[in-house]
């Protein structure tokens, strides 16, 4: 029986197989490197609470994937995706990295949205050398040779949003994100932004992951009464945080939520009328207008649905598939391991749907920032976009450490 | 030496010659899938340590996960300061923590940490038996106490990131290092490692279920008052297995770390410890070895499963869990048990007792009857 | 001032939103005992019905409401029929089944309508504030508490004026008895649980247009809606609503001292407490079971 289709054809005699106790033992459809293709790992969520957004992340690396087949695949040879499901459990994250890393002799996997995850892959990635593309923007601070990645680190994000809202909107600002690593550490930095530009904190608060009724955070918004929401929070929390915020008549032209994480995906589970007039910092909109970003919208809607939305992580997760591509290519098809992968990635430039991405030696990406505002048809209107591509400082808020291509260095 | 005493070991024999030798050998050996196997047989500990509280006192422990996640924080302490060296571990200078809080400290040490993985959840857990039992709260009681605790204390883990990782845990870790022998993961030594101490775990477990001890347990499960009236004190027997079975889970906990390589606060989650409930339905939870049986044949069906539907194994997962709660009330050892007697002709033996009926399960019925 | 008036205004907008919420399982748990960790889902099927109603017809949530009751009722009466009625001797193992079908009800929605998160569109005639001094209330926080007392009246009715609510609270008092006398418990006990889970849908329903809507959001509604049950004392739906109030006050009041964890944190501890020393609830009542 062929492992793992797609849909997971639900054939009598794959319940069969699965139940019979022997079937249990054997270490049935163990999967050596062919000649002829390439294993990767898929490792996004498609249950739980985050599948949300890591099935979306999920489809668009597939997309490329699929693209990249058509297109007569690398060297002759085929992509052969090999997808896990991680249920939005850590543990399970890390067993099902164990699977494509060391039993299905993956060259690389790409995969997952929360820090918690990625964190439980990498011992084992490390440990056998293998390469972890990751789309999502995060918190920084780390800088393994073994981890692909796509998203903006703090200063990207930061470094031109602050002084630009404090200029339009004043000084205070009201932090409000959910009770783990990444609000905190993108805090942080913004605070280290804040007394430059001469900013201050009102007050900071942590809801837990998951947190849904926000109306005590809402009346002391209203006590303190801020210039700006500064939030991090993610998720479904950001969907309840966003409704409460405008059942409460809060008024975004005098107090705007500018999130770091709130895109198309979150916007249209808010509604966009809810989301209108608050702004998102991030280096891609949906409306961004590239050639690049054109197709890929369009063959998006094409193959999972007109009302789908693609959004700057799920964009990141179909460029680094090419990214990968691109690397290969500089490689022998005879000799292809993670490390030479890493190693050829290196300095290649894409034209992403974005703009010309760039691939540090610190094997972090350099981005196109943008603020968006969001519309009421749930789309963002760039109202900056910056006028140079930005290197990642994943250690931008720690004097005296920098990231580089012999990793972290002190002084 | 009794008859059904002598058929447990034997029992535990056989089992522990399948695990020893069979599995190693029909998985060829191999890193990768020793490494899977060892994470049930750690699950497995914690799954016998619930049968020996609920299908031995009739205590449903749904915060069993919370003295787990206690042991599995324990090693990965001591072992985050292992790769730390002489600096402090990276995730404290995220959170702007100066130096080592005070509660790390000891964990220097391995073999405190060792005791400290097996002793401080038993130290909590009796606490919380304590606070229940001398109040004479029971069956449902018990597992709403022990599930509003659970969800507190994840919470505390997760709030307090300075010191425990919050959301993200503790990653990074060394490598174990005992005297002698720096602990490869995904080694043969490794797999008997865990293998043995799940042994040495279910040999206690038998014991205990067939000492005077045990009988005792049996009786409160019973029936408390009764037990009462014959002059024993329940509570403290409650307590003493209380602080048992927590003591065994954080130990489960410990090789958990060990296995994944890093302690996360998802291991003290309502949904995980109501999975652990389930393995132990599902193995059989008056028998300290179906129970651990019950979590590695879980645990292989859902490793199994997931790879064979990648978007229903959770589906499917689901409805096996109904069906067997439904038409195995007693899990595989009941079924087992029935199946015996049928061959044999000796229905009604002594001891198989009917379906429990949930009386101990449900004491608000004599609470308020009284 | 104002902001503990607000703040009280936010615990009863929490109190209200329990209320809905427990006020099925208490009576499930009450009637029969059934410890029902699928609540939360039944919970997440009611948002998931308005958001289908809302979509496919264009009808507003209020007006779906009807519907929404009906339909989740069906499903709850189904999974009693087929599955819970056999659990009724084994009450512990309800836990256990309940858990499983609230991962079927789970997966089947993800596989059926996809893991992203849905928008449901909040009633236009209820967008807006009140405002009374300093105190700003959301009009539909308070529709939702009018709406809450509104269902407790009517469920109070419905157990003590109808021939119905007779029945149920004399199979409750003694089974057997009234079996004998001619009542038929086995129906008795379908309707409940089908009344519980379409109040379930109810409170689903009526969340949508604060929450996220996605497969996973009952999850953490049931372990909530289940201390406030337990809080409350066994079966009374006075004790659930009063439980609620004190729960929701009480996360109010600690997440202004504090913050939303430590509120959290502040009030499982206090009801950990409080069930060590009045383990059958604030308001136990006095049916024998």
């Amino acid at each position: 029986m062929k492992r793992r289709d797609f849909l997971g054809g639900v054939s009598a005699a794959g319940v069969a197989s699965a139940l019979s106790a022997p079937a249990l033992l054997t270490v049935a459809g163990r999967a050596a490197a062919q000649g002829n293709d390439i294993p990767v790992g898929l490792l996004f969520s498609l249950t739980g609470a985050v599948a949300v957004v890591e099935s979306t992340l999920h489809d668009a690396a597939l997309m490329a994937i699929e693209e990249i087949n058509a297109a007569g695949g690398v060297h002759g040879m085929q992509l052969r995706p090999i997808i896990e499901d991680p249920a939005s459990d850590p543990a399970t994250y890390a067993d099902r990295a164990r699977r494509l890393m060391i039993r299905d002799k993956c060259v690389s996997v790409f995969g997952s949205y929360t820090s918690a995850s990625r964190q439980a892959v990498l011992p084992v990635t490390e440990q056998r050398n293998n390469l972890y593309w990751y789309p999502t923007l995060y918190e920084g601070r780390e800088c393994s040779r073994n981890v692909m990645y796509g998203g903006a680190v703090p200063n990207q994000q930061q470094d031109e949003l602050i002084p630009w809202a404090i200029e339009n909107f004043g000084p205070r600002f009201y932090m409000i994100g959910n009770n783990y690593v990444y609000p905190k550490e993108e805090n942080n930095y913004c605070k280290t932004l804040l007394a430059k530009y001469g900013g201050e904190v009102v007050h900071e608060e942590y809801v837990p992951l998951g947190h849904s009724d926000f109306s005590s955070v809402i009346n002391r918004i209203r006590a303190e009464g801020p210039n700006v929401i500064f939030a991090t929070v993610v998720g479904d929390s950001d969907v309840a945080f966003a409704r409460q915020y405008h059942a409460a008549e809060l008024d975004p032209a005098k107090m705007p939520v500018i999130s770091l994480t709130r895109s198309e995906v979150e916007v249209k589970a808010i509604g966009g009328d809810a989301a209108a007039g608050h702004f998102s910092s991030a280096p891609y909109f949906m409306g961004t207008q590239t050639p690049e970003n054109e197709r890929f919208v369009e063959s998006y809607k094409a193959r999972f649905g007109g009302d789908q939305v693609t959004h700057f992580v799920s964009e990141a997760a179909y460029f680094q598939v090419y990214q990968f591509k691109a690397a290969l290519e500089k490689l022998d098809p005879a000799n292809i391991t993670p490390e030479l992968i890493r190693d050829a990635a290196v300095g290649i430039t894409l034209n992403a749907p974005q703009g010309e991405v760039l691939i540090d030696e610190n094997l972090h990406t350099h981005l196109w920032p943008k603020i968006g505002q969001w519309q009421s048809n749930g789309q963002a209107e760039v109202v900056v976009q910056s006028s140079n591509r930005v290197a990642p400082l994943p250690y931008a808020a720690y004097e005296g450490q920098r990231c580089t291509g012999q990793g972290l260095v002190e002084g | 030496m009794t008859s059904r005493l002598f058929y447990d070991l034997v029992a535990l024999v056989i089992f522990a010659l399948v695990i020893v030798l069979g599995v190693p050998a029909i998985m060829g050996f191999d890193g990768f899938e020793l490494n899977t196997f060892a994470r049930y047989l750690a699950l497995a500990i914690v799954s016998l340590a619930l049968a020996l509280s609920w299908g031995g006192a009739g205590l449903l422990n749904l915060g069993q996960a919370a003295t787990f996640g206690m042991g599995s924080y324990a090693m990965a302490m001591h072992l985050k300061l292992k790769a730390s060296g002489d600096g402090l571990p990276d995730f404290m200078g995220w959170n702007n923590v100066p130096e080592l809080p005070l509660l790390w400290v000891p964990f220097q040490s391995l073999a405190f940490t060792l005791l400290a993985g097996l002793m401080i959840p038993a130290f909590v857990g009796g606490l919380i038996a304590i606070f229940m039992f001398r109040a004479r709260i029971a069956g449902v009681f018990v597992a709403i106490i022990t599930l509003a605790f659970l969800v507190a204390f994840q919470l505390v883990v997760i709030e307090q990131q300075g010191i425990t990782g919050g959301q993200n845990g503790l990653t990074g870790l060394a490598p174990l290092s005992l005297p002698g022998w720096t602990v490869d993961t995904y080694g043969v030594g490794f797999y008997y490692l865990v293998a043995g101490c799940l042994m040495v775990a279910i040999t206690l477990g038998i014991f205990i279920t067939h000492s005077k001890f045990g009988l005792i347990l049996k009786a409160i499960r019973e029936d408390a008052d009764r037990t009462r009236f014959f002059g024993y004190n329940v509570a403290n027997y409650q307590t003493v297995i209380f602080c048992i079975s927590a003591a065994l889970a954080g130990w489960a906990g410990m090789l958990y770390t060990l296995v994944l390589e890093f302690a996360s606060p998802t291991y003290m989650s309502v949904s995980f410890s109501l999975a652990i409930v389930i393995w132990c339905a599902v193995g059989g939870r008056e028998s300290v070895l179906a129970a651990a049986i019950g979590a590695i044949l879980v645990n292989m069906l859902e490793g199994r499963l997931s790879d064979v539907f990648v978007e229903g194994w959770n589906l499917i997962l689901g409805v096996i869990f109904v069906l067997v709660v439904m038409f195995m009330p007693r899990g595989l050892h009941g079924l087992i048990g029935s199946g015996w007697q049928i061959i044999t002709g000796k229905a009604g033996k002594p001891g198989m007792r009917p379906v429990d009926t949930g009386a101990a399960a449900l004491p608000a019925k004599s609470a308020q009857e009284r | 001032m104002d902001a503990i008036l607000n703040q009280i205004f936010a615990g009863l907008s929490m109190a209200s939103i329990l209320l809905m919420i427990a006020l099925g399982l208490a009576i499930i748990y009450g009637a029969m005992g059934v410890i029902n960790l699928a609540h939360g889902e039944f919970v997440m099927l009611g948002a998931y019905a308005a958001w289908a109603i809302q979509t496919y017809t264009g009808m507003s949530i209020i007006m779906a409401l009807p519907f929404v009751f009906v339909a989740v009722a069906l499903v709850g009466w189904l999974i009693e029929k087929i599955i819970v009625q056999r659990l009724y001797h084994r009450p512990l193992d309800t836990i256990l089944a309940t858990w499983g079908i609230g991962i079927i009800l789970q997966q089947t929605v993800r596989l059926l309508v996809g893991a992203e998160s849905r928008f449901v569109k909040g009633p236009e005639f209820l967008s807006g504030n009140t405002q009374i001094g300093g105190l700003i209330m959301s009009n539909y926080r308070l529709f939702v508490i009018f709406f809450s007392l509104a269902v407790l009246a009517g469920t109070w009715a419905l157990m003590t004026r109808t021939e119905f609510g007779m029945k149920l609270r004399a199979v409750i008092q003694n089974r057997q008895i009234s079996e004998c006398y001619g009542i038929e418990a086995k129906n008795i006990y379908s309707v409940t649980f089908a009344y519980g889970a379409g109040l379930a849908g109810i409170a689903g329903a009526l969340i949508t247009p604060l929450f996220s809507t996605i497969p996973t959001m009952g999850t953490g509604l049931v372990v909530d809606a289940f201390l406030v049950v337990i809080v409350g004392g066994l079966g009374s739906i006075l004790g659930a609503a009063s439980a609620a109030v004190l729960i929701g006050e009480a996360t109010a009041l600690f997440s202004m001292l504090f913050n939303d964890t430590l509120g959290r944190i502040a009030v499982l501890a206090g009801i950990i407490v409080l069930i060590r020393f009045r383990p059958r609830g604030l308001f136990p009542s006095n049916t024998r079971r």
